[in-house]
């Protein structure tokens, strides 16, 4: 009982931090979505001490080990959206493929370039758990 | 009647993501994850009992209430995990910021040469975020939510399939690479993925995810506007 009492407390908190990013956003007409100025407030509130991790973390564990629920009534929409992807087909197929491609090559490369650098200077730590 | 086929919506849709985990947690694969499995068979139900998407849709934003606060709770493992970056700042700053920003330039510059409408460029751009970041950047930018779940799904499916066989052969063995390279074009379904090599990848990982969505959250729009 004591720990539903919590967990809604602490949803209350995020939904609180939520609000108040959207607020931010949309007074200061930024181009960001209000959740990430959320995620970025809580952030930084958790960084400097403001808020303790255990007055968000139970809640924070539940919602983002069933975030994917959410998802599903929005991908929904798709029933009255299929046809689009039925019509550009292979287009999309090409374009994600390649993008994604490129994405995780490039960051991969870049990254190891860089700590290699590195390492060539401190040399150690990284390389040890493959 | 309004009521009920809300009620019964939400009812079908906790259910069979209920199913989607049980599923997935019997037969751990892409196609098991929950938006995958599931969207699908609701779809199904809905069509076969001739509830048209209007309907569904009060349904959907009871149920999506939380989606928010969700997203505002993934600061709680970017706090966990921050060392990691601290200690890393070079090799993850310049490997997300290149990645990232190659995926999402490539993306809008490939479906503007196929000539795709504004709607969908806008919705293929925030592909490597985050799901629920997406949806929000995608509204932002003139995209539509449900494409915008889609990309991102199959992105995370591709990627996380071609991923490490891609590293692999192109011999990206840090650990730290894989895994940022995972989380920032795969983000959550690369998480997983990342987590199966070994915890610092899994770790990274994490971090990249939500990194690569609040950098997506400010460049996408930057793109979109330059290029549309």
């Amino acid at each position: 009982m004591k720990s539903w009492f919590m967990i809604i407390g602490q949803l209350f908190i995020l939904w609180i931090i939520n609000t108040i990013g959207f607020y931010i956003v949309e007074t200061l007409n930024l181009t960001i979505p209000g959740n990430v100025m959320g995620l970025m407030i809580l952030f930084l509130l958790l960084v400097t001490g403001i808020i303790p991790i255990r007055w968000v973390e139970e809640a924070a564990n539940l919602l983002i080990k069933h975030l994917a629920f959410f998802f599903i009534p929005i991908a929904v929409g798709l029933m009255a959206l299929g046809t689009v992807f039925l019509k550009n087909g292979i287009p999309l197929i090409i374009i994600m493929g390649i993008s994604i491609v490129l994405g995780i090559y490039l960051t991969g490369f870049v990254s190891q370039f860089v700590a290699q650098k590195k390492e060539g200077v401190k040399s150690e730590n990284n390389n040890h758990s493959i | 009647m309004k009521i009920i086929i809300t009620v019964f919506s939400i009812f079908i849709t906790i259910l069979i993501y209920l199913m989607s985990k049980i599923v997935s947690k019997k037969f751990p694969s892409p196609f098991t994850t929950p938006v995958f499995f599931s969207t699908p068979i609701i779809i199904t139900i809905l069509v076969l009992l001739d509830i048209q998407y209007e309907e569904y849709t009060f349904a959907k934003e009871i149920m999506t209430y939380l989606l928010g606060p969700a997203t505002v709770a993934l600061a709680v493992p970017l706090y966990k995990n921050r060392e990691i970056v601290f200690k890393n700042i070079l090799p993850v700053g310049l490997g997300l910021t290149i990645g990232s920003f190659s995926s999402i330039l490539s993306g809008v510059l490939l479906a503007k040469v196929f000539g795709l409408s504004n709607i969908l460029i806008a919705s293929i751009s925030v592909k490597s975020s985050t799901t629920p970041v997406a949806i929000e950047i995608s509204k932002i930018i003139g995209g539509d939510p449900a494409l915008t779940v889609a990309f991102v799904i199959i992105t995370g499916i591709a990627g996380t399939m071609i991923g490490p066989w891609l590293m692999n052969l192109t011999k990206i063995t840090n650990p730290l690479s894989r895994g940022l390279a995972l989380g920032t074009i795969a983000h959550g379904q690369g998480t997983a993925e990342a987590a199966q090599e070994g915890e610092l990848q899994g770790a990274v990982s994490g971090v990249a995810m939500g990194l690569g969505a609040i950098f997506t959250a400010f460049v996408a729009p930057i793109v979109i506007s330059l290029i549309l």
